[in-house]
């Protein structure tokens, strides 16, 4: 039996309905578990805030795309001693149909301090993900970014480190086919990356899964101590004005996969996971910066893979570099001056290379439900994280220079807007550590519903059920006790894996 | 949230003396050629409420305060010449002051997001247009 995607345009009533399973969530984590489930012959439900949104309905300029796909409309902001952009999707799909298409396994030294500081081995064994990831490697067409894809903002990168002698390599992408259009950002025009909206939704769907989008959780129901249903309601996504009411019931169990942002806003509302003191705490990213360099001849990033070379030749010393092509809209906001200054730097468009410098952050940040229903995030990184930060913007600047480009536009306060020799950055280095000095972006959230074995301070069980309530299962990167250091989209979908295959063998 | 003529008029100025027109030696079109006032609406129907209410607190600091504060000129933003609006926004974006910094920024991001995305300047960038139609504020903004 096929199933079927309501959104709120498709209702006009209230929705009643009922499966084995409800999942909150579409991205990584839901759908994966939403295509386990439904192909292991469980009927599934689930439960999508944003809309969903054809290929052919999306538009190559970024405000559209923030408009409709992502969250907030791409203004969700951390608060700390600096604002820090807060990267989510929020639609069929989540942050899977926005990001770059980068693909990592989870670092076995990662892994291993799960196993040795939390004692999630034998819940998590390395063995059953490595499986997972060959199974999600396949369906999702993973590999290297071809040749033909990169596009000079890539070769650049690679021609860098090789000069220097650093350790890089095409990266591994979700990408059938890859048109190389640079509008992974925008939502993939041509539907060839393998996001959860035109792989596992879909599949789960061909196998009889309802797919409500456009619809928000609200309230859980519980009978005779367990997690019973999901009460939602749909919204008009133009407006926000709320629509008819949702009521599905659960008949084994209702997984979270909201995301670590919205995930412990809803147990929090359900007063669940509050006792463990950790509900909404350890908010952890990968916050980074961009350094653009400017070159004689054309780069034209605007036409290759947005994310197709890397390197983690740094990975223990907290730092990842990617390259990310910037459409003009990004590209305005980050290139320096105002004025004619920056629309002769904005002349130099095809000119530019764009590379960033990713920190495995040690800060911890904090969500909770803000004023007036609104969703409030701290997250400040420590001293030593804007160390690393600027060892890496040095970094950059030197493969860029490496490159062979003219100039670099650090982007750093207090430093010239424009530098030809890496040696203008040395006031960086005597400035404070403070975030202020950077504009940064954080994606990849962990941690604020914590797994581990205690109910003192943890929120999940190793099994991924909440103490507090039987048949709750939270299946997203809120339950990671760390972040990864690497792009974690493969990590969440092996983890939601894991849950639905232990719910069908239960 | 509704603006007043004269909010819309100052961000109007702010925006062009950003992206201005005729830049040599950089490109030409600027906010003023593209009718940003459109895009203003949408930001105003579809932003987040705090985003539309941290626009208007931005645009009465330095339509009003900065001037003063600034440049030590009794004047408006409008008020102040070409040359002045410029001189204003490069301060506050050298300030030391995060804040202040932050407010030429915020307008440049707004604004890079209506005008950067046109497929008009991403012509005049070298961008292979792939959308048949401009956005639809443009559209109803067209001049």
């Amino acid at each position: 039996m096929t199933g079927s995607i309501l959104q709120y345009a498709d209702v006009s009533r209230r929705v009643s309905d009922a499966a084995d399973y409800v999942i909150i969530g579409s991205g990584a984590a839901g759908a994966t578990a939403a295509r386990v489930l439904s192909e292991g012959g469980a009927d599934v439900v689930v439960i999508e805030e944003g809309p969903h949104v054809p290929d052919r309905e999306l538009r190559s300029d970024m405000w559209s795309s923030f408009r409709r796909v992502w969250r907030d409309q791409g203004f969700q902001v951390a608060n700390g001693r600096a604002f820090t952009p807060i990267l989510q999707g929020r639609c069929v799909g989540g942050t899977t149909t926005i990001n770059g298409a980068i693909i990592h396994r989870m670092p076995e030294k990662i892994w291993a301090r799960w196993r040795d500081d939390f004692g999630l081995g034998a819940a998590l064994p390395y063995v059953e993900l490595d499986r997972i990831w060959d199974t999600l490697d396949d369906e999702l067409a993973v590999g290297p970014a071809p040749e033909a894809t990169l596009g000079k903002n890539n070769t650049l990168f690679r021609l860098a480190s090789q000069r220097l002698g650093i350790g890089s390599n095409p990266i591994r992408r979700n990408v059938r086919d890859c048109q190389a259009s640079a509008h992974c950002n925008q939502g993939c025009p041509t539907g060839r990356r393998q996001s959860m909206n035109v792989s596992y939704v879909p599949r789960a769907v061909a196998h009889g899964a309802r797919v409500y989008a456009t619809a928000s959780a609200e309230r859980l129901e519980r009978s005779r101590g367990r997690a019973s249903g999901v009460r939602a309601c749909f919204v008009d996504p133009e407006t926000g004005t709320r629509g008819p009411e949702l009521v599905v019931h659960a008949r084994r169990a209702v997984l979270l996969a909201a995301s670590a942002i919205q995930s412990p806003l809803f147990l929090a509302a359900n007063s669940i996971g509050r006792a463990s003191g950790v509900l909404g705490r350890r908010l952890q990213a990968h916050p980074g910066t961009a350094v653009v360099g400017v070159f004689r001849d054309p780069v034209k990033m605007f036409e290759g893979a947005t994310q197709g070379f890397e390197s983690v030749h740094y990975w223990d010393e907290r730092m990842k570099f990617e390259t990310v092509s910037m459409p003009p809209e990004l590209a305005l906001a980050r290139l320096p001056g105002v004025g004619p200054e920056l629309m002769r730097e904005l002349g130099s468009y095809a000119h530019l290379a764009v590379w960033g410098v990713q920190v495995r952050a040690e800060a911890q940040g904090r969500v909770q439900r803000g004023a007036f229903g609104g969703t409030a995030i701290e997250y400040d990184m420590t001293d030593a994280d804007i160390r690393v930060l600027k060892l890496g913007v040095r970094r950059l600047t030197e493969l860029l220079f490496a490159a062979g480009a003219e100039r670099v536009l650090p982007g750093v306060h207090g430093l010239p807007p424009s530098i030809t020799h890496v040696d203008e950055l040395e006031p960086m280095f005597r400035a404070p550590d403070d975030p202020r000095l950077f504009h940064t972006i954080a994606a990849h959230l962990f941690g604020t519903a914590l797994m581990g074995g205690s109910a003192f301070h943890a929120v999940v069980r190793p099994n991924f059920e909440t103490y507090d309530l039987a048949g709750l299962h939270v299946i997203d990167s809120s339950v990671f006790p760390t972040n990864l250091g690497v792009n974690p989209q493969h990590t969440i979908s092996a983890l939601a894996w894991l849950a639905a295959e232990r719910l069908l063998d239960a | 949230m509704t603006w007043f003529g004269f909010e819309r008029h100052a961000l109007s100025l702010v925006w062009s003396t950003i992206f201005p027109s005729g830049t040599e030696a950089g490109i030409e079109l600027g906010a003023a050629d593209v009718g940003l006032d459109a895009f203003l609406d949408e930001l105003l129907a579809h932003a987040p409420a705090r985003v539309s209410f941290g626009l208007r607190v931005s645009l009465w600091l330095v339509a009003f305060l900065c001037p003063l504060f600034v440049l030590g000129r009794f004047a408006t933003f409008s008020g102040l010449s070409g040359e002045e609006r410029l001189e204003l926004l490069e301060r506050l974006q050298r300030s030391d002051v995060y804040l202040l910094r932050e407010l030429p920024t915020f307008f440049k991001m707004l604004g890079a997001l209506g005008y950067g995305g046109l497929p008009v300047v991403h012509a005049a960038l070298g961008i292979r247009v792939r959308d048949d139609e401009p956005p639809p504020w443009a559209t109803k903004g067209a001049r």
